[in-house]
Formats: C-alpha cells, sequence, structure tokens
C-alpha cells in the first residue's frame, strides 16, 4: 500500500481549505464526467473478467496522460471495509463504489482535487473538486483530463444521444456540476423548502451532504444538475453560475436579518455551540455537525473570531466515524467513537489553539 | 369489494398514489386487473400517468378484447402472440423489458437495438425536445486501435481454441505467438 494513504487520515483535500470565491457558504465546486469505454457491456452487466480488462485499460490510459507525479492508485477489492468508507467520507469515491463487487479501482491526486473512479456505474467516473464555488476552475481542469483520456481510450458515444451511460439520467454530456452550500439561516428561518422548489423547476436538485438519498446534516447542501442531456457543458455550466448566486443571495439576506433583528437569538445560539463544542465529552456524529454549523454561521457573523473556516471543514470530515477509526487503527464501539470525537473537536477548538 | 376496475372479480389489492409525500387516490383492484395496470405503466413509452388515468385506459382496454390487450409490454420480455419480437441486445442479450424493469442500460450497443423507444423516456428524464446530444464528443479515430487490436485478439482466441479442439497444435502455436506480440505491443504514440 503507498504511503500517502497510510498517511491519509492526517492529510486532508485542497477543497476543504476555505479559501475561493463565496467560501463564506460555499464550501466546493464539483464538476465529474461519467464515461464508458467501448466494446464492453456496462460494468452492472460486465464479468469479473471484463471488468479486470476495463481497470486495466483504464489504469494503463491513466499512466499515459502523466496527470501528475503523486497520484495515488488503489484497487477497491483488495481494500478492507474501514479505507473504503475512509475514501467515502473525503468524497473521493461513492458509496456504491465502495460496497461494489469485482474488480474496481479509484486514482486521485495528492490534492484531491482530481479523482476517477473506474467501474462504478459508468466505467469511468472523473471528478474534480475546488474550494469555493469555481465552475470554470473545476470543469477546465476536468476538461483537460478528459480530453488527454479521449487521445488513448475509446469512449462509448453516439452522434445522437453523446456518451453512452449505463443510467438513462446520465447520458448526452455525463456531466453534474454540484456545489456543496452551507445554508444555516435559510434552515433556520425556514426557507430551506422554497429553496428546494425553485432549484426543482429549473431542473436541479438539492441533496444532502453525501449525495442521492442522504439526510443534510449540519445544514449542508449539494446542489447539482439534473439532465444532461440536450444541453451543452457550458450550457449545463451557465445554468448552474445563474442559479447558485440567487441562492447565495437569498442565504446572504437572512443572516444578515437574522444578525439585525434576532442579534441575541443568534449570538446565543452560536456561543452556545461553541461552549458545548469546547466542553463535551461526548458528541454524536450529528450533533457535533449541527453545532459546527452554528459556529461556521458564527464565524462569518464576526461573533466568533479566533475559528479558522478551514478548521471547521476540516473536523466536518475528521469527526466522521470511519476517520475516528482510522485515526486510531481499529473499530470502535458508537460510545467510544463519541468520546474519541468530543476529545478531538475540543482539541481542534480549544482557545488559542488556532 | 368488488374491483373498481373491471367491476367484477373481488378486490384484493390496492393502489395508491404518493405524491410528495402525501397518499393520493386509494383504488381497490383485483389480481388480475392489477397485471394489466402494471403491464401498462411498464410501458415506457407513455407518459406518466396517475392511476385512475391508467385505470380507465386499461378499462378501455378491457372492452375492447383480448387483441388490444396484447398491445401492452410483457412482463419478463415474454412476446405476445402476433407482436413484432421484443428488441434484444445482441451484444449483452439485454431486453427492452429488462430494461425497463432496472432502469439501466446493458452496453452502448443498447441505444441503438431501443432506439425507437428511447427518444420519449428521454424527453421526459432531461426535459427537453428533440432528445439530441448537445456538446463535446471525442475525435472518431480516438483510442480506435485499442478496439481494434481488442477485437483482433478475440478472435485469434477464437481459433486458438478450435484450432486446440481440432489438435492442429502447429497452428495453434502460431496463433498463440501473433496473440502474445498483440498485446504486448506498445501503444501507437510511443511506437511512432
Amino acid at each position: 500500500m503507498s504511503e500517502a494513504f497510510d498517511n491519509f487520515p492526517h492529510i486532508l483535500g485542497e477543497w476543504l481549505k476555505g479559501t475561493g470565491p463565496d467560501s463564506d457558504i460555499v464550501v466546493s465546486t464539483r464538476v465529474r464526467f461519467a464515461r464508458n469505454v467501448r466494446g464492453f457491456p456496462f460494468t452492472g452487466r460486465a464479468s469479473d473478467a471484463q471488468r479486470s480488462e476495463v481497470l486495466k485499460l483504464c489504469e494503463d490510459a491513466l499512466k499515459q496522460v502523466h496527470l501528475d507525479r503523486s497520484v495515488v492508485t488503489l484497487e477497491l477489492d483488495k481494500l478492507p471495509e474501514l479505507k473504503r468508507d475512509v475514501l467515502v467520507e473525503r468524497h473521493l469515491i461513492s458509496r456504491e463504489l465502495a460496497s461494489g463487487e469485482g474488480p474496481r479501482g479509484v486514482t486521485f491526486g495528492r490534492g484531491e482535487m482530481l479523482s476517477i473512479m473506474i467501474n462504478e456505474e459508468d466505467h469511468l467516473r472523473l471528478q474534480w473538486i475546488k474550494s469555493g464555488f469555481d465552475v470554470d476552475r473545476a470543469f477546465h481542469a476536468l476538461c483537460k483530463v478528459d480530453r488527454a483520456l479521449e487521445k488513448t481510450l475509446p469512449y462509448a458515444t453516439s452522434d445522437r444521444y453523446g456518451y453512452l451511460t449505463a443510467c438513462p439520467t446520465n447520458v448526452g454530456t455525463g456531466m453534474r456540476v454540484s456545489v456543496m452550500v452551507h445554508l444555516p439561516a435559510l434552515t433556520l428561518k425556514e426557507n430551506i423548502d422554497q429553496v428546494f422548489k425553485a432549484a426543482q423547476r429549473m431542473n436541479h436538485a438539492v441533496r444532502g451532504l453525501y449525495g442521492e438519498g442522504t439526510r443534510a446534516f449540519g445544514d449542508m447542501y449539494q446542489i447539482s444538475n439534473q439532465t444532461t442531456l440536450g444541453r451543452s457543458e457550458e450550457q449545463i455550466v451557465e445554468a448552474i453560475k445563474a442559479i447558485v448566486p440567487k441562492i447565495l443571495e437569498f442565504e446572504r439576506q437572512r443572516r444578515g436579518q437574522l444578525y439585525t433583528e434576532d442579534r441575541s437569538f443568534v449570538e446565543d445560539k452560536v456561543l452556545r455551540s461553541l461552549a458545548l463544542l469546547r466542553s463535551a465529552r461526548r458528541l454524536n456524529v450529528q450533533e457535533m455537525m449541527s453545532h459546527l454549523s452554528m459556529l461556521r454561521l458564527g464565524v462569518d457573523l464576526g461573533i466568533v473570531a479566533d475559528v479558522p473556516v478551514r478548521t471547521l471543514n476540516e473536523l466536518f470530515i475528521l469527526g466522521q466515524p470511519s476517520h475516528l477509526q482510522e485515526s486510531e487503527g481499529r473499530m470502535l464501539p458508537a460510545n467510544e467513537r463519541d468520546t474519541r470525537r468530543a476529545e478531538l473537536v475540543r482539541s481542534r477548538l480549544a482557545a488559542g489553539s488556532n | 369489494m368488488d374491483c373498481q376496475c373491471c367491476n367484477k372479480k373481488p378486490a384484493r389489492i390496492r393502489i395508491c398514489d404518493v405524491e410528495e409525500n402525501n397518499i393520493g387516490e386509494q383504488i381497490n383492484v383485483c389480481p388480475d386487473c392489477f397485471n394489466l395496470i402494471k403491464r401498462y405503466m411498464f410501458d415506457i413509452t407513455k407518459p406518466l400517468m396517475t392511476t385512475p388515468d391508467v385505470i380507465r385506459e386499461v378499462q378501455g382496454l378491457l372492452t375492447a378484447g383480448e387483441t388490444s390487450l396484447a398491445t401492452l409490454p410483457e412482463p419478463g420480455g415474454i412476446t405476445p402472440v402476433g407482436k413484432e419480437p421484443v428488441p434484444v441486445c445482441p451484444d449483452c442479450g439485454m431486453s427492452l423489458s429488462e430494461f425497463r424493469a432496472r432502469g439501466r442500460f446493458g452496453c452502448p450497443r443498447d441505444y441503438e437495438v431501443f432506439a425507437e423507444h428511447l427518444d420519449p423516456l428521454f424527453e421526459r428524464i432531461h426535459d427537453v425536445q428533440p432528445a439530441r446530444h448537445q456538446g463535446h464528443l471525442p475525435e472518431k479515430s480516438g483510442g480506435e486501435e485499442v478496439v481494434q487490436r481488442r477485437q483482433t485478439v478475440a478472435d485469434l482466441r477464437k481459433r486458438l481454441d478450435a484450432a486446440v479442439a481440432e489438435e492442429n497444435y502447429e497452428l495453434a502455436a502460431r496463433l498463440r505467438d501473433q496473440i502474445a506480440e498483440l498485446e504486448s505491443r506498445p501503444k501507437a504514440e510511443e511506437r511512432s
């Protein structure tokens, strides 16, 4: 196993640094392309032998494009479950790939901005994550990888339907732009349903932190395009660039309102969360995330001064169950995880530690 | 209670439409009608409908008699008598009805094999008309050689198996060397 992966739980991805445009609300922007190799059935219908062949073809093609000298490539069927779950918590692979079967893998860069899943639902899922609201850079960076790959890897395409994918919801561009936003004020003010409905009307979906079917812990939501056919990549980018700023404006307006009209209410919430996180001896994930959410809001409103956003973003990941267990080197029962989580949070938030 | 579809047999199954967590109209039907309703709903070429609308359609088919019932798609890929065969992909064996049930394609060729059934589905999913790709496509020649080489290797393997079966070891040895050579050949860029 690579050394990079052994140090894994302690080094975190670039995209968590809490910088970039609109980073008061937007945690990250992710662009992904779904691609398949011509001449093979899609993963769900491929034999193990065919999956191995696809894995090999893709890995060879990736070597040829010289992504970066420091990429990490992992074959998931050889990786224990805990390590696979760590990758899910890092957003480097999907739950589907982690719990899948047969030959499959992931390649990612040291900065964890680029990740390439092999033999997920489609043969290739390429993704690029940037900190903040930065669709253009994420899109162009990913295009470069894709254009290099298409020279050596024969993609399954048709003139009529574009990139052919296993699921009819991805056909066409195979492209999904997904923006992770923190919307505590809209949640507190009970405006979140309005956002969901408005996004839906414009063919965009709002989901929880870890994608489809997951809950929105810590007031974190993902906004993404729902349609991939009949619109060019540029049109998809423009659409998300039109929708997201409206949501950001709405959230900022509600934050402002909270601060001017309900100052003691919001100060009380934020400072109670800070006190709780600095004192608790046991924290479950949900509790941690909801109080970190209040703290993040407090940092933005200037109520809390000595905590950087990066620390909060990192705790969101490091406090997840598999990360705690991985850094401990063993599986932990729930109450022990809660104790470790509380220790981690206290040490990272201790006054003067940042 | 009688079936609310055929109004003859006793109702055994209740169908509820659920929209945004609210349970809408509830309809009680007999198992025979339930099967027809299921088959009607499986037909992805039809637009999405509420259960009462589907029931009205099925009632229409029931009064029209046997021949019109045969126009419904058959679950499980059984071809109804007097109907065109259900398309099946020659590459991956996926049938149209299996695709409908799973909601996933088996291989890229399915897009050609099921072509005439896909446009209405794509127009609905992607809220677009016509359902045609806009945007980037790789150049045709991209990676073509890899595919060709793979096909050649697969072809040679078949001939090798046949040669072994015929105990023609001289030919088998030659074929084996050809396969080994093709598989070890460096990629196009490096060779030139």
